[in-house]
């Protein structure tokens, strides 16, 4: 099982590379063999040979620079895409697949274009909330929180609904874009180690679009009992 | 008139808002509304000295006013910690005669970093103490480039910047810049040649991008580091740590001038080290400055020594949210002899709501592997979250106990080991703990 973490050293806000740890321990403990490779700017990967591939989020700066070597990607992450292999990419590392990103000066930057959004970011506000979003493939609601300053606009295919917190866009109600097996989200941090029915979800399309192996649950009773703390503290909150 | 009214309606306010115990930003707030220039009106001290950036603000504020006021100077300073525009204009006009003049030698303002640019907007600094940018609050802040273009917007041409060389994004504010006064600490012996944090801010260079080198770190990306292509650097510094002895307690700043600490930790250290720098800056004798600053027990209650039942502890306020901050009490738990190691996330925030705990995949808790640590207890409502993270750890599963009730880890800690006891936990929580034990 070879999982593909780009960018790692400089997309790596907010302990995002626990995400990659934890896809790690699951699918080891699932009897599977685990490789990680972390390559960064300048590297080059073959992505068809990933059984999993993960980009977490950044400065503005950094994104565009990060843009810059992604583009020769291009093709071969439309391909990856489209052969319905799982790939999670989170807080702005996802705004590069779109059409276009506007910077808060105005200068426009072509996206890679594999999905038709737009992004326009702005620097007089940092727009940060705690957030309990749906998805109509998970049974329970995901905890986590957004930190940014870009909004989004013409996605068509949403990865969650929001309950509470914030979403693409002012007064949207959707947050973020699933494609087969890929899943774009503003949500920052180690999402997948705090929804450990998320991390269930994706180790489970990793291992049905390769070897099929049955996915170990046994070790996540402080993950669980951590989420349930969460959106019990979240619930609590906002419903006031 | 309109300015003497308004002063006088803030001084009102300040002395009726001691007297119910009320904030001191509300005063400042209203002399706004009625007056929003009045800060321009006002005739200033010949220093002006502000301290900004993600930690240390409070502590090194405080060590500068301490060293002023016995050197015999008179210092105006914002004790109470309220470091927005409303706040330093409360301080401000309480501190001015009526017809608009403050009377003291040094005005000395701690500043909150992100909203620096509106409080110096009619306030010029002469002095500008920028002491660090970390990840800090990401629930609320932006990443520290975010922040540092926030400061940016706070400098005035004219003012004296005081930088740490040490961190490679303060210093770009004085990047081909001429008179800078730069302060950092030398060689010393806990520096490290490999960078042993979980994530390494100073990988790049935040002026051109390119990979960055460091000769030594100090600790998290705080060092001596090089850009090859762009030829940032770390800057020779005239404030120079030049020996630091961390277990027996002191350092020497300048080949020369020996202070001794109360509280061992290079955190504290870079402290000192800008406090030094300031005073002597504004005139106080070196001299002075170290009997002033030596063994200085902070006031702000960030370090706490403690008594629970025969054991002895200490415990060290770290904000949460800031994983720099956390390590450092780390380290100083695990460089102390035997102790017992308390960890409490009980609420995220004091002043607003978060239910994130991201920031602790940002800490290095590895530190706690070392033989010194005995028991580590991690207790709060977030216990289970912070026992999650410590099993990605490599500190030693026999040696973790988590108790989500901070009384039950209290009764448990209270027993006849001769070892110290450290707590490590947030202002938001700190009380919770304190409450149950006898404060020395």
């Amino acid at each position: 099982m070879k999982l593909l973490h780009l960018y790692h050293d400089i997309m790596n806000l907010y302990g995002e590379y626990a995400n990659v740890s934890a896809l790690e321990r699951i699918i080891s403990n699932s009897g599977e063999n685990v490789e990680i490779d972390r390559i960064s700017l300048g590297d080059t990967a073959d992505l068809q040979a990933y059984d999993f591939i993960y980009i977490g989020s950044g400065t503005e700066d950094n994104q565009k620079l990060v843009l810059e070597d992604f583009a020769k990607y291009k093709d071969s992450i439309a391909e990856y895409i489209n052969s319905n292999k799982p790939a999670l990419f989170t807080g702005n590392s996802f705004e590069m697949l779109g059409k276009t990103i506007i910077d808060c000066n105005g200068k426009e930057y072509e996206g890679l274009g594999i999905f038709d959004f737009k992004v326009v970011e702005q620097n007089k506000r940092r727009v940060t909330a705690d957030i309990v979003y749906t998805a109509d493939f998970l049974n329970k609601p995901v905890v986590g929180f957004v930190n940014k300053c870009s909004e989004i606009n013409g996605i068509d295919s949403h990865l969650f609904q929001v309950k509470y917190g914030i979403g693409d866009s002012k007064d949207s109600t959707n947050e973020g874009i699933r494609s087969n097996s890929f899943f774009g989200t503003h949500v920052t941090g180690p999402i997948l180690i705090k929804n450990p029915h998320l991390l269930l979800y994706i180790a489970q399309l990793i291992s049905n679009n390769t070897r099929d192996f049955a996915v170990s649950t046994e070790h996540l009773q402080r993950e669980n009992s951590a989420y349930e703390v969460t959106l019990r503290e979240l619930n609590k909150r906002y419903a006031q | 008139m309109r300015k003497q009214f308004t002063i006088l309606v803030c001084k009102i306010l300040k002395f009726v808002g001691g007297l119910i115990g009320k904030g001191s930003s509300l005063p400042g707030q209203i002399a706004l509304k009625i007056y929003p220039d009045i800060l321009g009106s006002i005739q200033l001290p010949k220093y002006i000295v502000a301290v900004t950036g993600s930690n240390g603000k409070t502590s090194t504020v405080e060590m500068i006013a301490h060293t002023l006021c016995e050197s015999g100077k008179k210092v105006v300073w914002n004790k109470e910690g309220s470091n927005q525009i409303e706040g330093v204009t409360t301080l401000i006009l309480s501190n001015s005669t009526l017809s608009g003049k403050v009377k003291c030698d040094i005005l000395l303002i701690e500043s909150d970093e992100r909203f620096a640019k509106y409080t110096f907007k009619y306030i010029t600094p002469t002095h500008y103490v920028i002491t660090n940018l970390y990840r800090d609050q990401l629930t609320r802040n932006g990443h520290p480039q975010w922040v540092y273009n926030a400061i940016k917007d706070s400098i005035h041409p004219e003012t004296q910047l005081i930088l740490n060389a040490d961190d490679p994004l303060v210093s770009c504010f004085g990047y081909k810049k001429e008179n800078i006064t730069w302060f950092g600490v030398g060689d010393i012996p806990t520096d490290t040649k490999d960078f042993d944090g979980v994530y390494n801010d100073g990988a790049y260079c935040p002026i051109c991008k390119a990979p960055m080198t460091y000769s030594s770190y100090h600790y998290d990306h705080i060092g001596m580091y090089e850009c090859a292509n762009c030829g940032h650097k770390r800057n020779d510094t005239e404030y120079t740590v030049t020996d630091a002895d961390l277990e027996k307690g002191e350092i020497t700043i300048n080949d020369k001038y020996k202070i001794t600490l109360s509280l061992k930790s290079l955190y504290n250290v870079y402290n000192i080290l800008a406090a030094f720098t300031v005073a002597s800056i504004v005139g106080v004798d070196n001299d002075e400055i170290c009997k002033h600053l030596s063994n200085y027990v902070l006031k702000n209650f960030r370090v706490v020594t403690f008594t629970l039942g025969n054991r002895k502890g200490t415990l060290v306020t770290s904000k949460h949210e800031n994983s720099i901050s956390y390590n450092q009490s780390l380290k100083l738990a695990a460089s102390d002899k035997e102790c017992d190691v308390l960890i409490i996330v009980d609420a995220v925030s004091r002043k607003y709501f978060t239910s994130d705990v991201s920031w602790l995949w940002d800490i290095n808790f590895d530190v706690l592997k070392s033989e010194n640590v005995r028991n580590v207890v991690l207790a709060g409502t977030y216990c289970n979250d912070l026992a999650t993270r410590f099993s990605y750890s490599q500190v030693q599963k026999e040696k973790i106990k988590v108790i989500e009730s901070i009384e039950d880890a209290v009764n448990f800690l209270d027993n006849d080991s001769k070892d110290k006891i450290y707590v490590i936990t947030c202002f938001s929580d700190k009380g919770k703990f304190l409450d149950k034990v006898k404060v020395d």
